[in-house]
C-alpha cells in the first residue's frame, strides 16, 4: 500500500453505462482516449457491484495485466480488478488510474493504481455479484479522428 | 454466422410433435448432427421470438440465439446423438443454457469444452425435507426466515463462516462431502442422496490455479447472488405418491427446504483460467469452431485432462458449500424449534448438478459407448434401475429438482427410461431468463415486487433491493409450462409441486 496522501483524488466524470443482455450485462465505456475507455470500464464493473458513492478512497494497490491483443489485455485487466475484489484486499474501487498503457509489440500491457477500500457489509450496499469476464459480443472501437473510443464487454453475472 | 431472412431460417426448422422440434443440418456450418429443442406452444413463441428479433436487418455483434448456439454445439468434433435443447433453453456464453451435448470418449476427435459446462460448474439444487407442517411454520415464518439469513451469508462480498485453511481448501477440494463428513457438517445419508455421492473421484487441486483458490476460500459456505437462494417450501401438490413416498414426503402442507447454490468464485475462476488455456490449445490442434466462445480441446490433450480434473474440484467444492449451508439450515431450525435435525428429520431427498460435465455410459443406435456428457442448464435424469443412482430410488428413478424463481413453484421430477433414449438421461434444470435484468428493472417497480410476494404469502429476505425486480417472476419462463414440456415429452415424470413461504436470496 502506498501513501495517499500526496494523491490526486478527484473521481473521473462517469462515462460508462449498462445495457441489456439476457441474461447477463453489457459494460458500455468510452473516453477521449482507449486508456480512458479502459479505467471507466473498470469502474463500470466495480458500479454493478455497490453504489459507489459510498465508497472512500482508503488504500490504493496495483495491478499489472498483460495480452496478445486488445482484447486479451481488457480481458485480463478486468480479470485482475475481479480478483482484486474476490480476494484480499476485497478492493472496491471507485477510481482508477493507468499508470502504464503499453498496446505495441509482442505482449500488451498495463499497470494501474487501483483507489479504494475494504469492501464491508453494511457500510456498502450489495449489488450483483460478477462471476466472470467474458469474450461474448467483445467490441473495442478506436476512432482517433472523432477522438471517441468506446469498449464493450458482457460480465457473466 | 450464417445471414438468411427469418422464413428461410425457418425452412431449417421441422416440429416433429406438440414438443419437440428438429434443427436440420446446414442450420449452421459444420453441424455433424441434427439438433433439437423441446417446447410446448408458449415457449415455442418465445424461442422463434428470439430467433426473428437476431435476423432483423442491421443486427449486428449481439448475440446468438439459443437456437443458433444448440446448433453450433452440432458442429464440434466428436458429438454423438443430437445437440438438445431443453424447454428452459435461451442464449448464453458459447453453448446454450438448457443444453446438453454428449461427445463420444473414444474417438481422439473429441472435444470438452468449459463453455458446455458453464462458470458456475456444479451450480445445482439440494432439497432438505421436514417433518413439520406448514401451520407449525406458519406462526413463526417471519423468525425463521430471519434466522435462515442470519446464519447463511448471502450476496456479493459475504464471507463464509466455516472455519478453512489453505490446507483445509485442498482436501475439500479433493474428498468433496467426505471432507464435510469428516469435520462434522454433514450426516453420512447424506452423501448417500447426492449424485457421485458427493464427490468426484478425478478431481485434483494440484491443477487448479492459486487464483481459483484464493477466491474459493473466504466464499465457501456462502449461498452467492443472482439467481441462487434458500426457501423455505411446502408441498402443494403430489402427483406420484409412490415416488413422493420413498422420499419421504407424506402429505401437501408438508415443510422443506431448497438451497440452489454452486462453486462459487472459485468455480467461476477454474472456468476463466480454463477459456484462456484452451484459447491457446484451439489454435495449437486445428480445432474449428462456429464461435470463438465455444473454446475446446480434445478430451484426450493435457488441456482437456485438466479441465475435468479441475472442473472436478470445483463440483466436489459446490458439493462442500452446498453441505456447509445444509449445515446452517438445519442449525436454524433446530434453534427456532427447539429440536434436534434428526427429531425434525431433515434428511437430504437429493442433490442435483445442473452445470457439470460427466462420463457415462449410454446406448447410441443400440451399441454401449462411452460419452462425455455435457449438461449445462440441465439436470441428469437417470431411470429406474440405472446403477448409478442411490438404492432408495432404484425403483422410483432419479429425483429431478428444478427450482423455480422467487415466488414460483418448484418441481421434484423422476428420471424415465425415454428420457435416457431421448436425451441421455438429460431434463430441463429451471425457468430460464425471458426478460433481461434491465428490462426487468425498468418494466418492475420494487414496492410492487414486494406487495405481490407479500400477498401470495412469502417472506422475502434480500441482500440486494435490484435482485427483487431483476428476479421477479415475471422476468422468468413460466416454470410450469417448462415442466410439463418435460412430462409430456416423457423426458422425466412429475412428482411433486413445491410452493416457497419464505425466500432468501443475495
Amino acid at each position: 500500500m502506498m501513501n495517499l496522501l500526496n494523491e490526486n483524488l478527484t473521481l473521473a466524470p462517469c462515462k460508462y453505462e449498462y445495457l441489456d443482455h439476457t441474461a447477463d450485462v453489457q459494460l458500455h465505456a468510452w473516453g477521449n482516449s482507449l486508456k480512458e475507455a479502459f479505467e471507466q470500464c473498470g469502474i463500470a464493473m466495480f458500479g454493478y457491484m455497490t453504489n459507489l458513492s459510498t465508497v472512500e478512497v482508503q488504500a490504493v494497490h496495483t495491478i499489472e495485466a498483460s495480452g496478445h491483443d486488445l482484447e486479451s489485455l481488457l480481458f485480463h485487466f478486468l480479470d485482475e480488478l475481479l480478483f482484486l475484489f474476490s480476494c484480499d484486499p476485497f478492493l472496491i474501487c471507485n477510481k482508477l488510474v493507468i499508470s502504464e498503457f503499453n498496446t505495441e509489440g509482442e505482449e500488451f500491457r498495463i499497470e494501474c493504481k487501483c483507489y479504494g477500500e475494504e469492501f464491508t457489509l453494511g457500510k456498502h450496499p450489495q449489488g450483483t455479484e460478477v462471476k466472470a469476464i467474458t469474450y461474448s459480443a467483445m467490441q473495442i472501437i478506436i476512432e482517433p479522428e472523432q477522438n471517441n473510443y468506446e469498449v464493450f464487454v458482457i460480465i457473466d453475472i | 454466422m450464417v445471414v438468411r431472412s427469418y422464413n428461410d431460417e425457418l425452412k431449417y426448422l421441422e416440429k416433429i410433435n406438440n414438443y419437440c422440434w428438429r434443427i436440420k443440418i446446414g442450420f449452421q456450418p459444420n453441424m455433424k448432427v441434427e439438433g433439437c429443442f423441446y417446447v410446448n406452444a408458449a415457449l415455442e413463441k418465445l424461442m422463434l421470438e428470439e430467433l426473428r428479433n437476431a435476423c432483423r436487418p442491421g443486427m449486428t455483434g449481439g448475440f446468438l440465439p439459443g437456437v443458433k448456439q444448440i446448433a453450433n454445439v452440432a458442429a464440434l468434433p466428436g458429438i454423438v446423438g443430437r445437440s438438445i435443447g431443453l424447454p428452459d433453453v435461451h442464449s448464453g456464453y458459447g453453448f446454450a443454457i438448457g443444453n446438453m451435448a454428449a461427445f463420444d470418449v473414444n474417438d481422439p476427435q473429441s472435444i470438452v469444452s468449459p463453455g458446455g459446462v458453464g462458470f458456475d460448474i456444479n451450480c445445482g439444487v439440494r432439497l432438505l425435507r421436514t417433518n413439520l407442517w406448514e401451520k407449525d411454520v406458519l406462526p413463526v415464518k417471519e423468525q425463521l426466515a430471519q434466522s435462515l439469513f442470519d446464519h447463511i451469508p448471502v450476496g456479493v462480498g459475504s464471507k463464509g463462516i466455516i472455519p478453512m485453511n489453505a490446507r483445509d481448501l485442498d482436501e475439500a477440494l479433493e474428498m468433496g462431502m467426505d471432507w464435510s463428513l469428516r469435520e462434522g457438517y454433514v450426516w453420512a445419508e447424506d452423501k448417500e442422496h447426492c449424485e457421485e455421492y458427493g464427490r468426484m473421484l478425478n478431481a485434483d487441486p494440484a491443477t487448479v490455479s492459486m487464483r481459483a483458490k484464493k477466491r474459493g476460500l473466504p466464499q465457501l459456505g456462502t449461498l452467492g447472488a443472482g439467481n441462487h437462494y434458500a426457501e423455505i417450501q411446502v408441498v402443494d401438490e403430489i402427483y406420484d405418491k409412490w415416488a413422493a413416498c420413498k422420499m419421504g414426503i407424506e402429505e401437501k402442507g408438508q415443510v422443506c427446504v431448497m438451497i440452489h447454490s454452486g462453486s462459487r468464485g472459485f468455480g467461476h475462476q477454474v472456468a476463466t483460467d480454463a477459456l484462456v488455456q484452451m484459447e491457446k490449445a484451439m489454435k495449437r490442434y486445428n480445432i474449428e469452431t462456429n464461435d470463438r466462445q465455444l473454446a475446446c480441446s480434445h478430451i484426450n490433450s493435457e488441456e482437456g485432462q485438466n479441465y475435468l480434473k479441475s472442473m472436478a474440484a470445483a463440483a466436489n467444492f459446490a458439493w462442500v458449500n452446498r453441505s456447509s449451508m445444509t449445515f446452517l439450515s438445519r442449525q436454524a431450525f433446530a434453534k427456532q424449534f427447539n429440536m434436534s435435525p434428526d427429531d425434525l428429520d431433515m434428511h437430504v431427498i437429493y442433490d442435483v448438478s445442473h452445470n457439470i460435465a460427466k462420463i457415462e455410459e449410454h446406448l447410441v443406435d443400440g451399441k454401449p459407448k462411452t460419452l462425455l456428457v455435457h449438461r449445462k442448464g440441465s439436470t441428469r435424469a437417470f431411470p429406474p434401475g440405472h446403477p448409478l443412482i442411490p438404492v432408495d430410488y432404484q425403483l422410483t428413478g432419479q429425483p429431478v429438482l428444478i427450482g423455480g424463481t422467487m415466488g414460483t413453484c418448484s418441481y421434484v421430477l423422476t428420471g424415465t427410461e425415454s428420457g435416457m433414449e431421448q436425451t441421455f438421461g438429460s431434463t430441463c434444470h429451471g425457468a430460464g431468463r425471458a426478460l433481461s435484468r434491465a428490462k426487468s428493472r425498468r418494466n418492475l417497480n420494487y414496492t410492487d415486487v414486494l406487495r405481490k410476494l407479500d400477498d401470495m404469502g412469502i417472506s422475502i429476505r434480500v441482500a440486494s433491493p435490484k435482485l427483487v425486480m431483476e428476479e421477479a417472476p415475471e422476468s422468468y419462463k413460466n416454470v410450469t409450462d417448462v415442466v410439463n414440456t418435460c412430462h409430456a415429452a416423457g423426458i422425466s415424470n412429475k412428482c411433486i409441486k413445491l410452493r416457497p413461504i419464505a425466500v432468501i436470496k443475495g
